[in-house]
C-alpha cells in the first residue's frame, strides 16, 4: 500500500517536473483521409497530434475486418511524410480496413481513432491529363474544342475503373464559372463564347462511384474577333425598317399637301370683299374708304328680309296667256321647287352680290328677258321668278322660284352693269319701269300664285307690307305709263298702296306721306305671316299669329265691290271672299293679305 | 379430287397454326399482363450491357439505402457499434479475390459465376430485412420501398446472368447452391434497438459492397468482350 502510494507520488512529482521542463508524451494524432486512386493501391495521411516536445515517432496499425492479425504500414516514404502508401500487394477490395496511427516518444505514445475504410468507396482519381483546347472554325461560327486524357493511373481500358469528366469554362473578367458535364467521353466543344476574350477550361473526372478529382491547371484559349450570327439578324430587321421608313417618307411626300391641310389648317385670313390691299398701301384714304362703302350699305331690315324668303306673286291665269306660256311654263315648272331654303344660295342672290356672275346668265338669256319684260309688269312676280330664272342660268336657285334678291330681278337685256358696281335696287326699278314697254298690263299683283307650295315652307316676309310696297313701288312706275296721274317717286321712298281701283290698278302713295294712315305704320311692325293651308283655288290661306295692328279696310273692299260688281275687281274680291273663311286672316283695303287678324265678314 | 386434297392439306396446315407459333417463340416470354407474347431476341453485348445497367442501379440503390438507415438512427454512433461488435459479412462457399490483379485472373466463366452466386446469396437475407425494417417504428417509407425493389431486381438480375451463362458459356444452369446464412430471422420480438439496428446495418453494408463486387466483375466482363487482349493484358 504504502509502496504504491509512494510510486504513485513521484510519477506524479515526475509529471510535474517534466511538465515544467516542457516535455510531454505526445499529443492524439488523428487520421486525415485515405485516398485510392486508381482501386487498386491507396494512401492514409494523418495528422500529428503534438510532439510534446521530444522527438516522437508515429506508426500506422491495421487490420482486416474478418482477421485479428494487425499489420503495420508497408510504406511510409513514397506518399510524403505522414503517410503511408498501401501496394497493390497489400490492397484488398470489398474489405474494410481498421487503421490506427501510434505516436509514441521517450515519455509515452498515443493512439488515434480507429478509422475503417473499405478501399472501393475512397476512390479519387488523378487529374485528367493534357488538356487542350482549340478555335475550330465553323460556318455557323468558331467553337473552341477541349480535349483531355485519362489520368495515367487509371485504368478506364479494361473497365476496372469507370471515369466520368466535367470541364468548366471562363471567360475573362466573368465572375463565374459554367460548368458542363462530359459523360465518359474526353473532348468537348464549347459554343456560345464571346469573342475577343480570353477563354480559361479546365477538366475534372471522378469514378461511378468515388470522389471528384482535383481541377486540371488551366489553360488559356483567346476567343478570334467575329461577327456573332446574331449580328446578322438584326442588320436584316434594320435594313427593312430603313426601307419602310423610306417608303413612308415617299408617301408623306406625295400627300404633302393634304398633310398640311389635315395638321395645320389653314387660318382664314381677315378679308373684305372688295377691298383692294394695294390701295392701303399706296396709302390713299379716301379711295380705301370708298371702296368700302357699298351703294346701297346698311342694309335695312327691309333688306335682310327681302334676302330671307321672297313670295312669289303670279299672275291671274288670263294674264298668263299674254305671256310666251310654253316658256314661262317651263319656268313655272321650275318655281314649283318646294324647296323654301336659301341655304348655299351664295352668288346671285347674295347681296353684296356678284353682279358679274349673274350678267353672264342674263347675257345669254336675254331675249327670254326681253320676252318677259313685254308681259311687264302685269306679271312682276312670274318675270322675276322667269327672268331670274332665266338670268341665272348657272345660279342654282333659278330653279327655286321662291327666293329672290332685288337687284338681280329686274335685269335689262340692254342694260350691262359695271362689273364691280353695286347699285342700289332703288335705283335700278325706275330704270327698268321707264324701259318696259307699255304693255304691261295693270295685274293683281295682289293675287297670290303659287304651285304646289306646301303650306308650312312659306313664309311671307316680314314686312308683307313692305314686299308689296316695294311692288307698288314698280307697280308704280309702270302704272305710271299708262297711267301719268301717278306722280313720279323719287328714289328711295317707299309707296304704299293704298287701294285697288275697279280697273285692278293700285292706287299708290308714298310712305312719307303725311296723311298717310297711321294704322298703316303699325304693318311695319309685321312679322312672318304663316300659310295655314292652300285652298283649291291655289290660294294661300294664312295663320294669325300677331296681334291685330293693321286694320283692315272692309270698307275699301265693300268699296270695290259696290262699285265694280263685274268687273274684274270683283274676282279679286270675290277671291278675296274665298280666301276669308278661316279665322285669323284679314285682308287690307290695300289687298294685302295680312297675317294678323279676326275674320272679315263679307 | 384435287379439289378436295387442295382442301384437306390446307386444313391441317390451319389446325397445326398454334404449334407454328410455339416454334417461333423460343422462349416463353410474358408482359406486364402476363400474357404470352413473342419473345424479341437479343444480342448477347446487349444483354451484358442490361446486366451491367442493373448491377449499377442495384449497387446504387445500396448506396442510398445505407444512407437513409444512418439517418435513421443519428444519434446511435453506428461506427462505433460496429467496431464493438466485430461483425462481418457472411462467407461465401467460394472466396472472392480482393485484388485487381487476382480479379483479372478469373477467368470468364468464373467470373459469371461469381456474380451469379453473390446474387443467388443475397435474395434471402433481403426478404429477412424487409420483415426487421417493417418492425422499427419510424422507418422510411423510401427504404421500405428500395429494400422492396432491391429484392425483385436480384431476381430480375439472376435470370439475366443466367441467360448470360447460356449465351456465353453454352452450358446449362447447375444446382442452385444453397448457401448457408448467418443470419437467421429473428421470429421473436426485437430485442435491444443497437443490436438490431447494428445486425440491420451490417446487412446493408455487406450487400452494397457484394453489389459493387458484382458491377465491378461485369464490366470486366464486358471489356474482355469486346476487346479481350486489352484488358487482359494490362
Amino acid at each position: 500500500m504504502r509502496n504504491s502510494g509512494a510510486v504513485l507520488i513521484l510519477t506524479f512529482i515526475a509529471k510535474l517536473i517534466l511538465q515544467a521542463a516542457g516535455v510531454s508524451p505526445p499529443g492524439k494524432p488523428r487520421l486525415t483521409s485515405c485516398r485510392s486512386p486508381e482501386k487498386e493501391t491507396f494512401t492514409c495521411w494523418w495528422e500529428p497530434g503534438g510532439d510534446g516536445g521530444l522527438p516522437t515517432t508515429y506508426a500506422l496499425y491495421y487490420h482486416l475486418e474478418n482477421s485479428e492479425t494487425v499489420y503495420e504500414c508497408p510504406d511510409y516514404r513514397t506518399a510524403g511524410e505522414n503517410s503511408c502508401y498501401f501496394n497493390k500487394n497489400d490492397t484488398s477490395l470489398w474489405v474494410n480496413y481498421n487503421i490506427t496511427v501510434v505516436a509514441s516518444n521517450a515519455l509515452g505514445k498515443n493512439i488515434s481513432d480507429p478509422v475503417e475504410v473499405d478501399v472501393v468507396y475512397i476512390v479519387q482519381p488523378n487529374t485528367p491529363e493534357n488538356v487542350t483546347a482549340v478555335v475550330v472554325h465553323d460556318e455557323q461560327g468558331p467553337f473552341v474544342r477541349v480535349s483531355w486524357e485519362k489520368p495515367r493511373t487509371a485504368d478506364t481500358r479494361s473497365g476496372w475503373i469507370t471515369l466520368i469528366y466535367q470541364i468548366r469554362v471562363k471567360q475573362e473578367k466573368d465572375e463565374k464559372w459554367e460548368e458542363y458535364d462530359a459523360g465518359m467521353q474526353k473532348y468537348y466543344n464549347v459554343f456560345s463564347l464571346h469573342p475577343d476574350k480570353e477563354c480559361m477550361v479546365q477538366v475534372r473526372c471522378k469514378p461511378d462511384h468515388g470522389f471528384w478529382s482535383e481541377w486540371t491547371q488551366t489553360t488559356y484559349v483567346k476567343m478570334p474577333n467575329y461577327i456573332p450570327r446574331e449580328r446578322s439578324l438584326w442588320i436584316l430587321i434594320t435594313i427593312f425598317s430603313i426601307f419602310i421608313v423610306l417608303i413612308l417618307t415617299w408617301t408623306l411626300n406625295v400627300k404633302r399637301n393634304s398633310m398640311k391641310l389635315c395638321l395645320l389648317p389653314p387660318v382664314p385670313g381677315p378679308k373684305i370683299k372688295g377691298f383692294d390691299k394695294q390701295l392701303l398701301k399706296s396709302g390713299k384714304t379716301e379711295e380705301i374708304f370708298n371702296t368700302l362703302v357699298i351703294q346701297g350699305f346698311p342694309p335695312t331690315t327691309d333688306y335682310e328680309n327681302l334676302l330671307v324668303e321672297y313670295l312669289e306673286v303670279y299672275d291671274n291665269e288670263e294674264q298668263e296667256l299674254v305671256l310666251d306660256g310654253k316658256e314661262l311654263s317651263e319656268d313655272f315648272m321650275k318655281s314649283k321647287s318646294s324647296s323654301d331654303n336659301d341655304s348655299g344660295r351664295g352668288s346671285c342672290d347674295s347681296r353684296t352680290l356678284l353682279l358679274e356672275k349673274c350678267m353672264d346668265g342674263r347675257e345669254g338669256s336675254g331675249s327670254d328677258q326681253h320676252q318677259y319684260s313685254q308681259h311687264g309688269e302685269t306679271s312682276w312676280a312670274s318675270t322675276e321668278s322667269s327672268e331670274s330664272q332665266g338670268a341665272e342660268p348657272g345660279s342654282p336657285e333659278s330653279t327655286d322660284g321662291r327666293a329672290k334678291t332685288w337687284p338681280v330681278v329686274f335685269p335689262q337685256p340692254h342694260h350691262h352693269y359695271p362689273v364691280g358696281a353695286v347699285k342700289p335696287a332703288y335705283h335700278n326699278v325706275p330704270e327698268i319701269l321707264n324701259q318696259l314697254s307699255p304693255h304691261a298690263t295693270p295685274s293683281n299683283y295682289h293675287q297670290l300664285h303659287h304651285q304646289d307650295i306646301p303650306q308650312q315652307e312659306l313664309r311671307f316676309s316680314k314686312s308683307a307690307c313692305r314686299h308689296s310696297q316695294s311692288y307698288n313701288q314698280f307697280n308704280l312706275d309702270s302704272i305710271d305709263t299708262p297711267a301719268p296721274g301717278v306722280p313720279p317717286l323719287p328714289s328711295l321712298e317707299y309707296v304704299e298702296v293704298q287701294r285697288v281701283n275697279p280697273e285692278n290698278m293700285l292706287l299708290l302713295r308714298p310712305l312719307s306721306d303725311p296723311n298717310r294712315e297711321p294704322e298703316r305704320s303699325d304693318c311695319t311692325g309685321e312679322d312672318y305671316s304663316k300659310v295655314k293651308v292652300v285652298t283649291s283655288h291655289n290660294i294661300l290661306l294664312l295663320q294669325r299669329d300677331t296681334s291685330h295692328q293693321c286694320v283692315d279696310d272692309y270698307s275699301q273692299a265693300d268699296q270695290c265691290t259696290t262699285q265694280q260688281p263685274p268687273h274684274p275687281c270683283k274676282p279679286a274680291v270675290h277671291q278675296w271672299n274665298s280666301v276669308m273663311p278661316q279665322e285669323g286672316m284679314r285682308v287690307m283695303g290695300n289687298g294685302y293679305v295680312d297675317s294678323t287678324v279676326l275674320m272679315p265678314s263679307f | 379430287m384435287n379439289r378436295v386434297k387442295v382442301l384437306q392439306a390446307w386444313l391441317w396446315c390451319v389446325s397445326l397454326w398454334p404449334c407454328w407459333l410455339s416454334h417461333a417463340v423460343p422462349l416463353d416470354c410474358k408482359d406486364e399482363t402476363g400474357s404470352l407474347i413473342q419473345c424479341t431476341s437479343i444480342s448477347q453485348e446487349k444483354l451484358l450491357d442490361r446486366v451491367i445497367q442493373h448491377a449499377e442501379l442495384i449497387y446504387r440503390v445500396s448506396e442510398e439505402s445505407c444512407t437513409l438507415f444512418e439517418d435513421m438512427f443519428v444519434p446511435y454512433p453506428l461506427y462505433a457499434l460496429r467496431n464493438q461488435g466485430g461483425t462481418m459479412c457472411h462467407t461465401k462457399p467460394f472466396p472472392i479475390p480482393g485484388s485487381k490483379t487476382e480479379i483479372q485472373q478469373i477467368s470468364d466463366k468464373w467470373l459469371l459465376h461469381s456474380v451469379l452466386m453473390l446474387v443467388q446469396s443475397w435474395m434471402e437475407p433481403f426478404v429477412y430485412l424487409q420483415t426487421t425494417l417493417n418492425r422499427y417504428d419510424d422507418a422510411p417509407d423510401a427504404l421500405l420501398n428500395k429494400t422492396k425493389w432491391v429484392s425483385d431486381k436480384l431476381l430480375s438480375l439472376e435470370q439475366g446472368v443466367v441467360v448470360l451463362i447460356r449465351k456465353m458459356l453454352d452450358e446449362g444452369i447447375l444446382t442452385p447452391s444453397i448457401f448457408e446464412h448467418t443470419l437467421t430471422p429473428d421470429d421473436e420480438p426485437s430485442p435491444e434497438i443497437p443490436e438490431s439496428v447494428l445486425r440491420d446495418y451490417n446487412l446493408l453494408i455487406c450487400f452494397k459492397k457484394d453489389a459493387h463486387k458484382m458491377e465491378t466483375f461485369l464490366k470486366l466482363l464486358k471489356c474482355r468482350q469486346s476487346n479481350k487482349l486489352s484488358c487482359l493484358s494490362y
